[in-house]
């Protein structure tokens, strides 16, 4: 089981968790889970469950020492004057912190070390090499087990949230296991809060009908989009990437687009059905998707892509580095010098710059996920320091920017910004990545398009237009939701023939136009490799 | 009825329906015939399709060794018997069970060879079910025939007409030889058939037991592919089950396989010079076993005699 | 206090229904770098200090919310 858009994983694993979950009794339904998240875990990464284990009981054991710690906080403050009240306070603010830095020591510590060494030991041999030192460093070749990235995440969240008391400690090993293991989120997040999904997961609650309607059909719909539209693109950004001296700048725009196409329809699509096959259990997971492309600036699109990824940075890293005591005294003189709206943004940027650093290097060790984290980075702080003369120039030229042709306009620009990004992201490093773009601006025709060159990389005029109907498909159900309509729930209100007609609809549309079989390769799972 | 059992049936039925379309849209999407024009993979194997009924001697199943080593043109020509080999690149055994069992509705063979290296291919369970589901329903196999579906598909009859000249056998001339050496060293070690392919081998086995033909067990010799420990595997395979089998890369001495000449990728598969001396020696052994009649003079067969001559202008290069 | 909280907020971010919206954060109505503002903002008005853990959503998607908490800190001294 390498993707969860596999035979073994939607037709076999799935349907026997998901039988046997139902007909135990309510207690063994949680273990049958965990057990099941083993297994699956095991089934990929064999031996390196280790990792988890590990991390699954050392974080159980970290949460109820920092309990521990205070309660004994509390007693104390209850027999304290309320003029010592304070130095008590910062005493045990100061051992807890002890904790979690030792927590992050572990469970960092180990994800630098099988993700990075390789990066951070090629960038110190040639930095010895160009200095003239005859030493190298030796590179290690380790093997990761799957998820870490995303598990890594989860516990941490823990820790901080029970550091910050704002969730308490949970004594029962299994649920706190089952909430780092659960095997629909273990391969791909989203990236789970404690209070988001462990009560529910554990609650092993039955699969209603409407779960089960429901979590098929989101399941379907992230299918369709996976290997309708993904796969589909497969060859021809393969191509692309790896052949893109022999092509034009009309062909590197068309790589762009088509990669952010496929990265959204295969990490999306990816989500659906992570996120349908939780709904089979009773349980809802968190959104990692709100219509990204519908953004209007570059920290929106943020808002709505990977969401569960943004929010853990603002909250665990930016909110804690803007908000610690330099950055805070550097904000109130700035804002005193020079005013309200650029003050907070030199120690935001501050703390953006830490979050963009660790946002790119947090997709893999490489130059080019770190140039794609600064470019964003860039954006994100060059539009919040022209605002206020954005918002005054729209003004006087009387321009609302909320509506109409102007919105739509952002909206489009957002879009090509971000594929310019996607265009960094995949390519074969850094220099490949500038040389196309480079390619892009400055050689741009269309020659490609009218020469047949278009045709030649792997997809006739056929596979095109399946591939624009299923986006313009998926692009209509975004439409009707970002107005707030509840699509499934929409269409259970139909008429059994109706309902039927558009599960069959999707179910051969899959099976017809999918990309699978003799002729393709699909695409590698991408976040999995994060 | 309560609600429960309105469910219950609700979903069952709702899967029926979903397992009728299935079945449709199989009739519409399967070839309706075996050239690649008609939408047809592997046209050159499945050219046995085209084939007239029970005029098959032989019928040779594996990978591209198959189709390297066996030329059953030339055992037409030196003895009068028929053969088609059914191999395709990196075969998988279920793509070998399958390409026998729809052979097997038009033909009736003496003898299956089953190429060895095949069932040493690694077949994940993915692919298995997929190959399944795949015989079931052919959709899942020839789904992308929706880009050249014509109106005459939705009738749904099937008829085959094309035919191979050479039998399968993929004419390869290139030379890229390589020092002559002793690959086969003898060792006590057992390479493990997976469970999966053990499956499908008794599959074919069994198939072969019902039709009365003798199943043959053959390793062509490749210095690449071959090693002693899957010798010993296989022969533990056949000596289980009664089989005959011929390792080739045992027989050098009556092969006398040349590797510096008779390779066309460096002891991966034989070209046509390799190709002739192992097909020599497969006709001698036919002829040995006294089983086949010689078709040459058959009215029923002069279509060989005309691909033959096809067959020779090709190979001689002219 | 309330007004005061409005009257801040409308400095920073201009384009929304204060007295009614209790989505602030959660639609996005206020970034990241907006709450900075608003923090630092508070603390002078207000005369408290907002440590980290209390910038949480629950804590900033009203105006009711953010006067309860300024209250309850401004309580605890």
């Amino acid at each position: 089981m390498t993707s969860y858009v596999s035979i073994l994983y939607l037709l076999i694993f799935l349907p026997a968790v998901l039988l046997v979950y139902n007909v135990l009794p309510k207690k063994y339904r949680p273990i049958i889970l965990l057990l099941a998240s083993y297994a699956f875990f095991w089934s990929i990464s064999r031996k390196l469950l280790v990792f988890l284990l590990v991390s699954t009981v050392s974080i159980h054991h970290i949460g109820l020492w920092l309990t521990a710690v205070q309660s004994e906080r509390n007693d104390v403050l209850a027999k304290t004057e309320r003029s010592g009240k304070k130095a008590v306070k910062a005493l045990y603010i100061r051992r807890q912190r002890w904790i979690v830095f030792f927590a992050a020591c572990v469970h960092v510590g180990t994800l630098l070390v099988l993700k990075y060494s390789g990066f951070f030991g090629r960038n110190i041999n040639t930095l010895l090499q160009t200095a003239g030192v005859g030493l190298s460093v030796p590179i290690l070749k380790l093997m990761m087990p799957i998820g870490i990235s995303f598990y890594t995440m989860q516990a941490m969240s823990y820790v901080f949230d029970v550091y910050r008391e704002t969730t308490k400690a949970d004594k029962n090993l299994g649920r706190l296991a089952l909430y780092m293991a659960f095997f629909p989120t273990i391969m791909e997040g989203p990236i789970c809060r404690y209070a988001d999904d462990a009560e529910q997961l554990w609650e092993g609650r039955r699969s209603t009908l409407e779960n089960l309607t429901f979590g098929t059909e989101r399941i379907l719909y992230g299918v369709f989009k996976k290997i309708i539209i993904a796969d589909r693109l497969n060859i021809m950004i393969k191509t692309l990437y790896t052949g893109y001296a022999d092509y034009d700048g009309g062909m590197m725009a068309v790589a762009a687009i088509a990669y952010t196409c496929q990265l959204y329809m295969e990490f999306s699509g990816t989500m659906d059905v992570v996120i349908g096959s939780a709904e089979l259990f009773g349980v809802v997971l968190p959104e990692n998707f709100r219509h990204p492309f519908f953004s209007k600036s570059i920290s929106e699109f943020w808002t709505r892509w990977h969401i569960t990824l943004g929010t853990w940075f603002r909250d665990y890293i930016f909110y804690p580095l803007s908000m610690s005591k330099p950055l805070k005294k550097l904000t109130s003189k700035a804002r005193k010098k020079i005013g309200n709206h650029f003050g907070p943004l030199i120690a935001g940027t501050m703390a953006l710059f830490v979050v963009w650093l660790f946002n790119g290097l947090w997709h893999g060790a490489g130059w080019h996920y770190i140039f794609f984290g600064m470019y964003h980075l860039v954006l994100i702080v060059a539009a919040n320091f022209v605002e206020p003369f954005t918002r005054e120039f729209l003004e006087k030229i009387h321009i609302r920017r909320e509506e109409g042709p102007y919105r739509i306009f952002r909206m489009i620009r957002t879009a090509l910004l971000v594929c310019i990004g996607e265009l960094f992201f995949r390519a074969e490093g850094l220099r490949a990545g500038f040389c196309m773009f480079n390619k892009m601006v400055t050689q741009f025709t269309l020659c490609s398009f009218t020469d047949g060159t278009i045709f030649s990389l792997g997809m006739d005029k056929l596979d095109f237009i399946v591939v624009a109907l299923a986006v313009l498909f998926v692009f209509a159900v975004s439409v009707v939701s970002e107005k707030g309509t509840n699509v499934r729930r929409l269409l259970s209100t139909k008429r059994r023939i109706i309902r039927w007609a558009v599960c069959y609809g999707l179910i051969l549309c899959c099976i017809i136009f999918g990309a699978y079989g003799m002729n393709y390769t699909p695409v590698d799972p991408i976040y999995a490799g994060f | 009825m309560n609600k429960k059992t309105k469910d219950i049936i609700g979903c069952i039925s709702f899967m029926v329906g979903l397992i009728i379309l299935f079945a449709v849209l199989s009739v519409i999407f399967v070839p309706k015939d075996n050239s690649r024009a008609a939408g047809m993979e592997a046209v050159q194997a499945n050219g046995i399709l085209g084939e007239k009924e029970n005029t098959i001697d032989y019928i040779i199943l594996g990978d591209s060794e198959t189709h390297s080593s066996f030329t059953p043109m030339q055992i037409w020509k030196d003895y009068g018997y028929t053969g088609y080999v059914c191999g395709t690149n990196a075969q998988h055994l279920y793509e070998s069970e399958k390409f026998l069992r729809q052979a097997l509705k038009h033909q009736s063979p003496k003898y299956v060879i089953m190429e060895t290296n095949a069932i040493y291919r690694y077949s994940s369970i993915e692919n298995a079910i997929m190959a399944k589901a795949e015989n079931y329903f052919p959709l899942f196999r020839y789904h992308d025939r929706w880009k050249n579906l014509k109106f005459s598909d939705l009738g749904g009859s099937v008829q085959y007409t094309y035919t191979n000249y050479s039998k399968g056998y993929r004419f390869e001339d290139r030379i890229d030889g390589v020092e002559n050496k002793e690959y086969m060293k003898p060792t006590e070690r057992t390479k493990h058939i997976t469970k999966i392919n053990r499956h499908y081998v008794n599959n074919i086995i069994n198939l072969c037991k019902k039709n009365h033909i003798e199943l043959i067990l053959v390793s062509t010799p490749s210095i690449s592919n071959w090693t002693y420990a899957k010798h010993n595997g296989i022969q533990k395979l056949a000596d289980q089950n009664g089989l005959t089998y011929i390792d080739m890369n045992l027989l050098q001495d009556q092969l006398e396989i040349d590797w510096e000449t008779d390779t066309r990728d460096k002891g991966d598969h034989l070209n046509y010079s390799g190709a002739v001396k192992v097909t020599d020696w497969l006709g001698t052994y036919f002829k040995q076993c006294g089983e086949f009649t010689d078709h040459r003079q058959d009215a029923a067969y002069q279509s060989w005699n005309k691909d033959l001559k096809r067959y020779e202008k090709k190979v001689s290069g002219k | 206090m309330k007004e005061q909280i409005i009257e801040i907020l409308e400095d920073i971010q201009p384009e929304a229904d204060y007295e009614t919206c209790r989505t602030l954060i959660d639609d996005h109505i206020l970034s990241s770098l907006d709450v900075l503002s608003l923090v630092a903002e508070l603390e002078d008005e207000f005369d408290v200090t907002i440590p980290t853990v209390e910038v949480i959503p629950s804590n900033f998607n009203s105006v009711d919310a953010i006067a309860a908490m300024v209250e309850r800190l401004q309580e605890e001294g």
